[in-house]
């Protein structure tokens, strides 16, 4: 049994495309933006992955920066979303 | 990569999988917020078997903390009035995309080509952004989290009533 680049790809993609299909598929729109950070994973697991097994010359630490960026951003765009849905209130 | 390392990763691919379609088809707040964590926790599993150990730590705490947004019981449900069916069909095409990507992968190999096209070049951009100028790049990353938590802060505040009624 080993990891390859393919199979490290392969997570990225189905990942990204659950993350679409999560966004896509749910009415309501606060869980619809729960997608995004599954396919903000599928990325970073992408840019990981070339980092660890693709990148010949330069340190593997470019891809992972990459990865941390995107997470990083994904709190924030889940943060935004939730706080722009707003409370509900005691009415 | 030895063998644990590979059973590492495929163990955290299926939890991030698995998390990802419970994401996806579980009802509720706390039980999203919980299919979501398990995804990151899959997800950083994925990043420290392939030795992306700060990585890992990093989105570790990103997801749970996008995890803990997710299952707040206290925000409110916003549902669109119009366009369900376009939106479901977009569902189906995404669906239909793994599939074609599964299908690709088994059947697929890597191809090997160079790059001949002088300095405008991904790597060097990288390089240049994340090995000369990481402070900087982390920087504007903090950035950006810090202004959207604070509109997000600010959107959530209650405004008082007369305002309220004041602007419609």
């Amino acid at each position: 049994m080993s990891v390859t680049l393919v199979s490290v790809l392969f997570v990225a993609a189905g990942l990204t495309a659950l993350g679409a299909f999560i966004a896509a598929w749910k009415r309501e729109l606060t869980a619809a933006l729960t997608g995004l950070p599954v396919m903000f994973a599928g990325a970073g697991v992408a840019f990981v992955g070339v980092a660890r097994f693709g990148a010949t010359s330069g340190a593997p630490v470019l891809g992972q920066e990459v990865a941390v960026l995107l997470a990083i951003a994904a709190l924030g765009a889940v943060g935004l979303g939730v706080g722009l849905a707003g409370r509900e209130s005691s009415r | 990569m030895d063998s644990l390392h590979a059973i590492g990763f495929y163990v955290s691919a299926a939890l991030a999988g698995v998390g990802g379609i419970l994401l996806a088809f579980l009802p509720g707040h706390w039980r999203r917020g919980l299919a979501l964590g398990a995804t990151g926790l899959g997800v950083a599993g994925i990043y420290a078997s392939l030795s992306a150990g700060f990585a890992a730590i990093i989105v570790l705490v990103c997801y749970l903390g996008c995890a803990l947004l997710v299952a707040r019981p206290d925000y409110r449900t916003v549902e669109p009035a119009a366009g369900g069916l376009w939106r479901q069909v977009g569902a189906v095409g995404a669906a239909l995309l793994l599939v074609a990507l599964a299908y690709a992968a088994f059947r697929g190999g890597s191809a090997h080509a160079t790059f001949y096209g002088g300095p405008f070049n991904t790597m060097a951009v990288a390089r240049l952004l994340f090995a000369h100028d990481a402070l900087a790049t982390d920087a504007v990353g903090a950035l950006v989290l810090a202004a959207l938590v604070g509109a997000a802060i600010a959107w959530r505040r209650e405004r008082p009533r007369d305002e309220r009624e004041g602007r419609r």
